[in-house]
């Protein structure tokens, strides 16, 4: 009985968001965002700690509940109640449909997330969330909202193909894919440094971290106060849940690892710090108070990693950082946001962009932009990146126009190109048995 | 009696030229049923040999039948009726009259030929084929159709003419036409050698062998359809069936430079046939030179000489027959519809004839030798051959002509899908002569699914040796 | 002829009668027509449905009927052959119902069901064959049915589309048929085996296999679309959408695919591919091929060409995952063989309802059409998030398997492949995704039909999103009994178990 009310309880609360992304289902029910967070708060609400393993669902996912990830719940739960209050204050323009949509799909992502117990399932909700939060920031509207959409999206993917990397040197590793069974194999593997490295570059793109973490401002900046106050408590610190769930801490000492990532919390926290006296201006506040604060827990990180010791007697304390900061986080933008209506600034400050760049447009291909752009703006403050753009499309065009020109006599000298090609083949194949 | 009767027939029609239609059916229908008769003889009972009017070897005339001339009577039989049938629309009255017994006389020569057991008789036989073929090319009328028929006459007399010398060479080495006393006697000398070179020659000029084809495409093209598809069907087959048999059984073994040449040749026919057909602008023409490009398979087995290299030319025969009769009879009922063959004009007639371009799709799929079709077994038997002879570049040759094959059979069949954009005047088609080419496709593409019971027939009497010999 | 005999030729003739049938029946009789498509669909699935079920229950099936001496024509279901046929069957249902609607008041309907019928057929044949030459015979078969379906459309372009299809075909044909005629003359058998038939010809005839090898696949690739041998691909999208989702998904990419994996583990056997060092070069092709179809795809505007150098790119997956010998890789080549049919078939079905409903072909006219079809959007939208490797969708088992095994075999380029191609793969998919989802939509579609108010015809609409589901599905429950996953792990165990 438990166990069936288990097994129903986990599987709605991811499920249930799930169910009700889908519009058609979402427009007959009341309070739909409200609704989708039920199951999680009934969860809460049972003190017993349970999980369970399904073991059709992808490889086998478990899901469960209990200790640190009850607390990151309950996180959770808050911030998603009180985004889903702000989400529905403004107005109820048609166009809502979609926020809601993506909105729900997030949070899906993000419960699963704190479920999950081991590294598929935490993958695949990742994915899912991160995807979700790119809506919620391109729907959101203007131009800067939509650039730092594209931004997180580029990072996203790579941060994506890192994670997966990261899971097949452990799949190929051990076969057992929950947290506790594949930290520990991995603390034994040979191919420890790959997968320190792919991890801590994942989430650290997923997470925003100083060098990645350009499109934080930008995303601060310009997107409505509901996903500003998601900001810090969803991807932010999910990915920083990710590092502290994959990395095998307290087991291995990789003190050159754990040097670098030091340093780049140290150079994070410099940056914010600076950056933010510089600019001085109220909105961007949050996002500069991100950067500091994941460039300490990156800097606690980079210590446990160092030192398994220091890991081992203050490591527990890491989802109560993860916690206050995105409870923080999310107060503090409240703040802002209340603070600047009251002083009467505009919700969403309209963004100077160089989207109206003429011949930028006119270029066709949609792709072409976006590699450009998500290229160019991993290295901010790099003035030179007109060139760059420039060299870059001479490139594409020029690749572009030799692919062309092959396809073209392939497809006009069909015959004798496919003659000449096997033949080419044939011998190819031959020189190289 | 499969001899007598279509010489019968023909003699009737020849008579009462008003009723020619039914009694030529009725003929057609006989020789059938007796050709079929004659098989299941030949099946249950092996190997037939029959002395004509009492008088043995070696001075009177024999028949023989075994499991290759059964195979040939069959297709001549199967394709014979088909055209039989053709033609029962295709010409009109006065045509017909003259049609008829031509046509019977024809298949009797036809039926003669392949039962004959002595080289003379062949000679025989021989003429009486070209004279008759000769006679039905000229009945399309018209200054064309008379001088390719002129040429054909020509060609068809030198090619006997030839054969005749080496009979008679033969004839005085050794004191017999008969085919099995020849072959006992048989040992090489220069006289012989000399008779192999003119009976060869003769035999492949009447096969229209590259670069002896020339009289061939003219002489096709300019026939009417259902005479056409008879001469590529099976009259140049008469000649090939000849030079088979006095290969496999009187000329001594061993002439390996010999079969290489025929193998080059048939090769070199093989590609010109095919590059030649590839560029002709007429369906007809087309379809002729493919036919050379077909004959030039035949001869790729010459250089093989196993068992399996000749049970694969004779399947590529008996499905050529087919597919090639099916063929000139799509391409008449398309002139019939549209009233002419220029194939880049074909979008306007090919699209309302959607079952003329069945069969000739379905024809072009056993010529190029793709699975499954009668064609495909025996370029697979001869591929298989060629292999494990270790000749590989008769590889090459079969899959060059299949490609070749290919690229002229789609050039006729794409324009089955284009829209038409002008619409022209057309007449309508019998219904029985678009069936008549689709059956004979069909025909063509089942021998390739059905494929053990003709390699069976051609096993008894063992024409070509055991396997184990190859 | 007894049930387990029967059973692959009456799978066999549900589609190739009512295809026969079809060709002869008039224009205008519709009802007849639907009536026999869906009926054969139907009757075909359930007939595959008891051998799936037979199969996994120790049942053997199989027809044989004699061809030459010594050369049987045999249908056979093995675990492979059943992979094929169930992904195959499900597909043309979907198909036939998306066609039913697609080809509505349009010209030459007999024609095209006839062949439609005809071209799965021979897909069935290639999947159950039992040996190479009756594999050779359907294979063949299927590029005939197919040529009618791509120059169905009449124009000139689809007349040299065909032209160059044939070409391309063919010539792979001949190849492939001199590869069979040679390894027949060798081993005297053409019987797919587990572990191949040529084993013990390594020590005498090692060069000859290695040419025969490079003659099976270079045949094979031509269909698969192996770079260089792909250049007919693009051009056939000028085909009816039905026919390129078929061509994509099912029949002709996949069939040379799946002669492909035919080839590596049933003729030769994996161990002695890799023995005679093929699969090497062979896993390089793949990659390049992964690597230039993504590249190409790139920079297409044109909807269906962009689908079609995607294609390209994925079915290569396959070919890497049986060119990487281990266990796990053959795991995700085959079930990439499954999910990518299922994937690229609802992007098929996506583009068909962009064209018929709004008239878009370009990707730049795809702005905002997530709003006006939003349903068809949502199914591309899971497909192509799926071809991208998304969890938990039905690519990323895949890659996992493919990345998964590479690792196994030491061969750790291939990941870096694999990571690069879904880095392309998003480079081309989520543009479009984000074009049609956060765009302004423009003022009028360029040619729009209405159909009250849903967003179009509800056949068309259906077929995308039943696949779209089962693309979610194939991911999800990829674990569940029955699922592609299983059923390539299982054909795998007995490929590896001795």
């Amino acid at each position: 009985m438990i166990t069936t009310l288990g097994l129903f309880l986990l599987l709605s609360v991811p499920g249930l968001p799930l169910l009700l992304a889908l519009p058609a289902l979402r427009s007959r029910l009341p309070w739909p965002c409200y609704l989708a967070i039920l199951p999680a708060v009934i969860l809460l609400l049972i003190p017993a700690d349970f999980s369970i393993e399904v073991p059709w669902l992808l490889f086998g996912t478990g899901l469960g509940v209990g200790g640190a990830s009850r607390l990151l719940l309950a996180m959770s739960v808050v911030l998603w109640v009180a985004a889903a209050t702000l989400l529905r204050a403004p107005s109820s323009r048609p166009a809502d449909n979609r926020l809601a949509t993506f909105f729900l799909l997030t949070m899906a992502g993000n419960l699963g997330m704190i479920l999950a117990t081991g590294l598929v399932g935490f993958f695949a909700f990742s994915t899912l969330m991160g995807y979700g939060f790119y809506g919620l920031l391109v729907t959101t509207g203007n131009a800067g909202a939509r650039r730092a959409g594209r931004a997180y999206l580029g990072l996203l993917i790579l941060a994506d193909l890192a994670l997966f990397e990261a899971l097949l040197v452990t799949a190929a590793t051990t076969g057992d894919l929950g947290f506790g069974a594949a930290r520990h194999a991995m603390a034994q593997s040979p191919s420890l440094g790959l997968y320190l490295s792919m991890v801590v570059f994942g989430f650290a793109a997923k997470a925003g971290i100083w060098p990645l973490h350009f499109w934080l401002p930008l995303a601060f900046r310009s997107t409505r106060p509901a996903v500003a106050l998601l900001l810090g408590g969803v991807p932010v610190a999910m990915a920083l849940l990710g590092m502290v769930r994959w990395l095998p801490l307290g087991e291995i000492t990789s003190p050159k690892l754990g040097l670098i990532i030091q340093g780049i919390g140290v150079a994070a926290m410099l940056y914010a710090i600076l950056t933010g006296l510089i600019r001085g201006q109220l909105k961007l506040l949050p996002a500069y108070a991100v950067i500091a604060t994941t460039g300490l827990f990156v800097t606690a990180l980079g210590t446990g990693l160092a030192d398994p010791a220091a890991w081992a007697g203050y490591g527990n304390l890491a989802h109560y950082y993860i916690v206050s900061l995105g409870l923080g986080l999310a107060i503090l933008t409240t703040t802002i946001g209340w603070l600047q209506a009251r002083r009467g600034y505009p919700v969403t400050p309209a963004m100077q962009t160089d989207d109206s760049n003429p011949w930028f447009e006119r270029w066709p291909g949609a792709v072409v932009r976006w590699g450009a752009k998500i290229g160019f703006y991993t290295l901010p403050g790099l003035r030179s990146s007109w060139l760059a753009k420039m060299g870059c499309l001479r490139q594409i065009c020029a690749w572009q126009r030799i692919l062309d020109s092959i396809e073209h006599s392939l497809q006009r000298w069909t015959f004798a190109s496919t003659l000449l090609l096997l033949l080419a083949m044939v011998s190819v194949f031959l020189a190289a048995c | 009696m499969a001899i007598l009767l279509p010489l019968v027939g023909a003699l009737v029609c020849f008579l009462w030229p008003r009723r020619s239609v039914p009694l030529g059916l009725v003929t057609a229908i006989g020789v059938v049923t007796c050709v079929a008769g004659l098989g299941w003889q030949v099946v249950v009972l092996g190997t037939q040999r029959y002395a004509v009017g009492g008088w043995g070897a070696p001075l009177g005339i024999d028949l023989y039948a075994d499991g290759l001339s059964l195979l040939m009577l069959m297709v001549t039989a199967g394709v014979g009726l088909g055209i039989s049938a053709y033609s029962t629309s295709y010409f009109e009255r006065k045509q017909s009259a003259l049609f008829w017994p031509l046509w019977l006389f024809l298949w009797a020569a036809l039926n003669a030929l392949f039962l004959s057991a002595d080289i003379f008789n062949l000679y025989v036989t021989l003429e009486l084929l070209g004279l008759a073929a000769v006679a039905l090319v000229a009945l399309a009328g018209g200054a064309d159709a008379l001088t390719s028929a002129m040429r054909y006459l020509l060609v068809s007399l030198l090619g006997s003419l030839f054969y005749l010398l080496g009979v008679a060479l033969l004839y005085h080495s050794f004191g017999s036409v008969d085919m099995a006393i020849l072959a006992q006697r048989m040992e090489p000398s220069p006289a012989v050698w000399a008779a192999i070179g003119l009976m060869s020659a003769g035999l492949l000029l009447k096969t229209a062998l590259f670069p002896l084809h020339f009289w061939l495409p003219p002489a096709h093209a300019s026939a009417p359809a259902p005479v056409s598809a008879l001469l590529s069907a099976l009259v140049v087959k008469a000649s090939f069936y000849i030079l088979l048999r006095l290969w496999l059984e009187v000329f001594p073994p061993g002439n390996v430079a010999l079969g290489q040449l025929l193998g080059l040749l048939g090769a070199a026919a093989v590609l010109w046939g095919g590059i030649q057909a590839l560029r002709q602008t007429r369906l007809k023409l087309l379809i002729a030179y493919s036919t050379v490009a077909q004959l030039g398979y035949f001869f790729l087995a010459f250089p093989l000489g196993t068992a399996t290299a000749w049970k694969g030319t004779l399947y590529l025969l008996l499905s050529h027959a087919l597919a090639k009769a099916a063929m000139f009879m799509a391409a008449g009922n398309i002139i019939r519809f549209g009233g002419h063959d220029r194939i880049a004009d074909l979008d306007r007639v090919a699209h309302r004839l959607p079952l003329t371009v069945t069969a000739f799709a379905l024809a072009g799929i056993s010529i190029i030798g793709l699975p499954p079709s009668g064609g495909f077994i025996g370029k697979w038997l001869l591929l298989d051959a060629a292999l494990r002879a270790g000749q590989w570049w008769w590889v090459v040759i079969l899959i060059l002509g299949g490609l070749l094959a290919a690229a002229y059979v789609f050039k006729v069949i794409g324009y089955a899908f284009t829209q038409a954009g002008v619409l022209q005047e057309t007449r309508t088609v019998p219904t029985i002569m678009e069936w008549v080419a689709l059956a004979l496709a069909l025909g063509a593409i089942l021998l390739g699914l059905f494929a053990p019971w003709p390699l069976a027939l051609m096993e008894i009497g063992l024409p070509f040796g055991r396997e184990s010999a190859g | 002829m007894n049930w387990d005999a029967g059973l692959p030729l009456l799978i066999l003739s549900s589609s190739l009668l009512p295809g026969l049938v079809i060709f002869f029946l008039p224009e205008e009789r519709v009802a007849t027509r639907t009536t026999l498509n869906l009926g054969g669909a139907l009757l075909k699935l359930v007939l595959v449905g008891v051998m799936v079920w037979g199969v996994f229950h120790g049942h053997h099936y199989e027809t044989r009927m004699p061809l030459l001496p010594g050369l049987d024509l045999v249908l056979r279901a093995d675990a492979e052959a059943v992979l094929f046929v169930t992904l195959s069957t499900v597909l043309w249902l979907v198909t036939t119902v998306y066609a039913i609607g697609y080809l509505e008041d349009s010209p030459h309907r007999s024609r095209f069901f006839g062949f439609f019928s005809l071209c799965v057929t021979a897909t069935v044949g290639v999947a159950l064959a039992g040996n190479l030459i009756t594999f050779l015979l359907f294979y063949e078969l299927l590029t005939l049915a197919t040529y009618p379906l791509i120059v169905h459309r009449g124009t000139e372009v689809a007349r040299q589309a065909g032209r160059t299809y044939l070409t391309y075909t063919i010539a792979g044909g001949a190849l492939l048929l001199v590869g069979t005629v040679w390894i027949y003359s060798l081993a005297g058998s053409l019987e797919f085996t587990h572990r191949g038939f040529v084993a013990e010809l390594v020590d005498t005839h090692r060069a000859a296999l290695i040419v025969i090898f490079v003659l099976l696949i270079a045949g094979l690739g031509v269909k698969a679309a192996l770079v260089p041998l792909h250049g007919w691909l693009p051009q056939a999208m000028v085909a009816p959408a039905p026919v390129s989702a078929l061509l994509h998904a099912v029949a002709v990419v996949k069939a040379g695919a799946f002669g492909i994996v035919r080839v590596v583990d049933d003729v030769f056997g994996v161990e002695v591919a890799a023995n005679l060092g093929v699969t090497g070069p062979l896993a390089a092709v793949a990659a390049v091929t992964i690597i230039y179809g993504s590249l190409r795809a790139l920079f297409q505007d044109d909807l269906k060409r962009r689908l079609a150098f995607s294609t390209i790119s994925q079915v290569s997956y396959i070919i890497l995952g049986i060119a990487i010998v281990g266990p796990a890789a053959t795991i995700g080549g085959l079930v990439h063989l499954v999910h990518q049919g299922v994937m690229k078939i609802t992007l098929f079905f996506c583009a068909g309802n962009l064209a018929e409903t709004l008239g878009i072909h370009k990707i730049s006219e795809m702005n905002g059409v997530g709003r006006r079809m939003p349903w068809t959007m949502a199914a591309f939208t899971i497909s192509a998030l799926g071809m991208v490797g998304v969890p938990p969708l039905a690519g990323f088992i895949s890659k996992w398997y493919l990345g998964l095994g590479a690792l196994d075999a030491g061969q750790g380029w291939v990941v870096f492949v694999l990571a690069g191609s879904s880095l392309l793969n998003a480079g081309y998919f989520l543009p479009i995704l984000y074009a049609a989802w956060f765009k302004a939509p423009p003022d009028a579609w360029p040619a729009e039909r209405t159909w009250g108010s849903r967003e179009t015809f509800w056949l068309l609409l259906a077929p995308p999103v039943v696949t779209a589901l089962l693309t979610l599905a194939a991911g999800l429950l990829a674990s569940a009994p029955f699922s592609p996953l299983q059923w390539a792990r299982f054909i795998t165990a007995q490929e590896y178990m001795p």
